[in-house]
């Protein structure tokens, strides 16, 4: 440890650090476009220029390591000069254009014009006109006037995916970002570029005038695409729908950013899970319940009436559940308290397994909670094996409990299997093609619409987040576990809220064993696994 | 006049021969180093000769190699790179040493690179310079087949390859950092200090970069002593023998060999023979290249040295001396100078990428007819604005000559920040 005044606060720091760092520790954020925390340090932009005593010039924070005894200004006269003139460097080639500016509100270039600037300029000038919605990639694309050459893009196709995509090209004032011949910008992460542009110089296609950024609700959460569990920002809308049904709400998700977390995804997600999102509104929803006749019926008889089979087929031994691998850690210790009242059913957990493991961030694995169903269901029985029993016919009542994300993982029957079975109880939040096949329909919420935890591929405990409402009559799985014990007439413990469900898990389940959810905080904590075992 | 010591072989027929080099006394500095004196005792006594880096910032080259590690670490091989990319406006003497000379060089190469235990010796020269890269490319065969480089160079066990390496033409390049990033092959960005090359140089190894005329310097010292080298010059902080590349308004522009500390009185009109018109006395004068403080007429009293320059406010830089008569539009002189550093600023930082630029186009303006009253100011403030901010000494090289163009010559930019074309009355 060093000591180093900063702005006459003596702070006690890490040594290595650099000043940047330093003030951050103590809440002074010394303002900076270039510099990334996950990325290599380039001190190009000279926003973060700081005065140290006994250094000649003005030193850049970003990159300049703390000293012993060293003395720091950051809000002086001569470093306030300083960004005064970075600033209007930065902007007199800048467009302006922010009331068509995607990144307007959240843009450092206007937050620092705000902070540091001037207010007017002296540039009179004709500005630079270059151009202005180049595609440069299948979810991305460039604004060359908006750029301030910052080269976070650049770094980060060289550092974090090594593709390389973007450089610099041409010199001086001219500088711009650009694509090697023959290139596009469309490595599996080709996303992040638009989200750590300082600046609205390259903006991501899927959410190009969506909505402006002060409009979003922005929830931290998990992404529910793979088993990595990359935290997440989730951003759903929260105006008014003014022309298509006055005075409905348009709570739909516009985007997902990433969240830093350095022990699971660091600063980056990949484009599937930037978009995965997009899997919610493929289908139409399940928003009420469906009775055995086939018809919409209400809540109450369709769950009694497959309540009622389920216990019937189970007592008998002729029922089975496949449970979907991203139901959350409340979701499936509820299942599994209704299955093992019910009886000895055969119970699989799915695999959804696609494509490899990549050095960064995307797993093969794509159950994101699978980490968690093996904690609970131990190596449970395979999917397959069920349906085999099925086509036995030693089986004739499924209960499937769909993909709270992506309607097409869940399971379609063949219609021979089909044929086998007398009922197929599916709860689930879409109206699916495996939807379609049920006799029973229970309308779950999806993934974004409830609270609960996963657990990622390296056993941490996540807490993913209720965003927006589940429709219809949808209700958290759990819910729906714990109304069918009822009904089914299995004594069952009085559950207020996911949190309570996930108490009684972790006394029942040994990686658990511990952990409140009031601890999970943002972001996560490790379940109490074997060290070595350990990823 | 002096005796011609970096220039002695200009004159002779095919003095870029190794026959001709050998005659006249060639590489014996070399087998002298290689074989009779340790790496320390090559650096101790270049450091005693006072010799100061030639390329601009007039570091002391015996110093510089002495930050050298002591021991090769074999996974770290050390590098000496020949800094040719002579590229600042107004110099060229690099360029008469390797098109005349150019096993002086390459000697001159290779003693370093035995001071400072490299194995391999870039000569990075800039692209334009395609004959003097042909000439150097075929002096290294011959010092190859002479056994002066590569394996077991001169019986000593001493290896060390040359390689010529072309640039492509950009002025960042001669940057120490930004000629590294050229050279392993990313674009010619300067790289932020520390680290220093003799840490972390080219390829991440330790590296030591010096301008071709600096090493050129080096054969004389090893041969004839230290002694010999600082008893020349003007003081023991400014020693040697210096080019001068004399061009502007004279009767005879071209490179002169004169001591350090020549008064640039004496180069002007005794060596370059005297302002080409003799109705049109001096007016100004840039010293060290354009990118250093220009020199008022009256400034112009000063002798040609590190020291004596810095005193009245400019520098030798590369002893490109440009000079200025009566006939020269201040603005407009300045006007160049920046569109060239506009046209050369990497685009790395902010402020050298965007100020150059902005200067050049207000000077241009101004020169349209299009000037204001505030645009003086703005001009020095732009610059002030440069200074001190950027990655690499080009910012200064942009704010520099602006603001000293405006500081001492601000009636002719005030004459031209107003209007050429006035409307009403």
């Amino acid at each position: 440890m060093v000591k180093i005044t900063i702005d006459g606060e003596e702070i006690e720091v890490e040594e290595g650090k650099t000043i940047l760092q330093a003030a951050l520790t103590v809440g002074r954020e010394v303002p900076h476009y270039c510099y990334h925390p996950g990325l290599s340090i380039a001190g190009n932009c000279r926003m973060c220029l700081v005065e140290v005593e006994k250094m000649p010039k003005l030193a850049i924070g970003c990159y300049t390591p703390v000293a012993d005894g060293m003395v720091v200004h950051t809000e002086n006269e001569r470093v306030k000069q300083a960004r005064e003139a970075v600033m209007e460097f930065l902007l007199i080639n800048h467009p302006l254009d922010c009331p068509i500016c995607d990144q307007a509100g959240e843009c450092h270039l206007q937050d620092y014009a705000v902070e540091y600037g001037t207010g007017d300029s002296r540039y009179v000038e004709p500005k630079l006109s270059l151009a202005k919605a180049v595609d440069i990639g299948p979810h991305v694309l460039l604004d060359q006037e908006r750029c301030i050459q910052c080269s976070r893009c650049t770094r980060f196709c060289d550092e974090i995916t090594k593709t390389g995509e973007l450089a610099f090209f041409q010199r001086g004032n001219k500088t711009q970002i650009g694509l090697y011949p023959g290139k596009q910008l469309d490595n599996p992460y080709s996303g992040n570029v638009a989200d750590i542009c300082p600046v609205g110089a390259l903006t991501l296609k899927e959410f190009r005038f969506q909505t402006r950024v002060w409009y979003l609700k922005n929830t931290p959460t998990i992404c529910a695409g793979c088993a990595r569990g990359c935290n997440i920002v989730l951003g759903t809308g929260t105006q008014n729908v003014q022309f298509t049904s006055p005075g409905q709400f348009d709570d739909r998700i516009k985007r997902i950013v990433p969240r830093a977390n350095e022990a699971v995804n660091g600063h980056w997600i990949c484009d599937e899970g930037r978009l995965s999102f997009q899997r919610l509104y493929v289908t139409e929803r399940a928003k009420t319940a469906q009775s055995p006749a086939g018809s919409d019926v209400e809540w109450e008889p369709a769950l009694e009436q497959a309540a009622e089979r389920l216990r019937a087929a189970a007592a008998s031994g002729r029922a089975a559940a496949i449970l979907s691998p991203r139901l959350t850690v409340e979701n499936l210790f509820a299942w599994r308290e209704l299955l093992a009242g019910l009886g000895k059913l055969r119970t699989a957990v799915r695999r959804i397994e696609r494509g490899r493991d990549d050095e960064i961030l995307i797993r093969a694995d794509k159950g994101a909670d699978s980490q968690g169903a093996r904690w609970l269901f131990g190596e449970a029985t395979g999917e397959q094996a069920v349906l085999e029993a099925i086509a036995r016919g030693e089986v004739d009542t499924l209960l499937l409990v769909g993909d709270p994300l992506d309607p097409d993982d869940t399971p379609v029957l063949d219609d021979a299997t089909r044929g086998k079975l007398t009922d197929l109880i599916h709860v689930g939040p879409f109206r699916s093609a495996a939807a379609a096949q049920a006799t029973s329909l229970l309308p779950c919420a999806s993934w974004s619409e409830e609270d609960g935890h996963l657990v990622n591929f390296q056993g941490r405990v996540q807490r993913v987040s209720r965003a927006r409402r589940p429709r219809g009559e949808g209700r958290p799985g759990w819910r729906v576990a714990a109304e069918l014990a009822q009904a089914a007439g299995l004594t069952w413990p009085a559950w207020a809220s996911h949190a309570d469900v996930f108490r009684a898990a972790a006394k029942a389940v040994s990686q658990l064993d511990g952990i409140d959810p009031e601890d999970v905080g943002l972001l996560g904590v490790m379940g109490k696994i074997d060290e070595a075992a350990a990823v | 006049m002096a005796e011609k010591v970096l220039t002695r072989n200009i004159d002779k027929e095919h003095s870029e021969s190794i026959a001709v080099y050998e005659a006249g006394g060639g590489y014996r500095a070399l087998r002298k180093a290689v074989t009779s004196m340790t790496p320390e005792a090559v650096t101790e006594e270049v450091k005693s000769s006072g010799l100061r880096g030639r390329g601009g910032a007039g570091f002391p080259t015996g110093l510089k190699w002495s930050f050298m590690p002591k021991q090769v670490d074999p996974e770290r091989p050390h590098y000496l790179l020949n800094n040719a990319d002579e590229s600042e406006p107004g110099t060229f003497k690099d360029r008469l040493l390797m098109e005349q000379d150019p096993h002086l060089c390459i000697e001159g190469s290779l003693i370093a690179s035995y001071a400072i235990r490299a194995s391999t010796c870039y000569i990075y020269i800039r692209g334009e310079f395609v004959h003097p890269a042909d000439v150097l490319d075929r002096a290294i065969a011959e010092a190859y087949d002479k056994g002066y480089a590569g394996k077991n160079i001169l019986g000593s066990g001493w290896d060390c390859d040359v390689i010529v390496h072309r640039g492509a033409g950009a002025y960042i390049c001669g940057e120490e950092t930004a000629l590294m990033s050229s050279l392993e092959g990313d674009r010619g960005y300067p790289r932020l200090k520390p680290p220093f090359p003799a840490q972390r140089g080219v390829w991440g190894r330790p590296t030591t970069i010096n301008n071709v005329e600096t090493l050129a310097c080096t054969p004389f010292i090893i041969e004839r002593g230290a002694d010999w080298f600082s008893s020349i010059g003007k003081d023991k902080k400014n020693t040697g023998p210096k080019l001068y590349c004399m061009s502007g308004h004279l009767k005879r522009p071209g490179v002169y060999e004169a001591d350090m500390g020549t008064p640039l009185m004496e180069l002007i009109h005794e060596h370059a023979g005297g302002m080409l018109h003799d109705d049109r006395p001096l007016k100004a004068c840039i010293p060290g290249g354009s990118s250093v403080p220009v020199l008022t007429a009256e400034e112009c009293q000063v002798d040609m040295d590190f020291d004596s320059l810095a005193a009245v406010g400019s520098m030798l830089g590369s002893a490109g001396v440009m000079v200025m008569d009566s006939s020269t539009c201040m603005v407009k002189a300045l006007h160049r100078i920046a569109y060239f550093y506009a046209h050369e600023s990497c685009g790395q930082c902010t402020p050298c990428r965007q100020g150059c630029r902005w200067i050049e186009t207000i000077l241009r303006r101004m020169l349209d007819g299009g000037g204001r009253p505030e645009d003086v100011d703005l001009l020095h403030d732009v610059a002030d604005n440069i200074e001190g901010n950027t990655i690499c000494a080009l910012g200064e090289a942009m704010a520099w000559p602006a603001k000293s163009f405006v500081k001492k010559f601000r009636p002719e930019f005030e004459a031209l920040a107003r209007p050429a074309v006035r409307t009403g009355a």
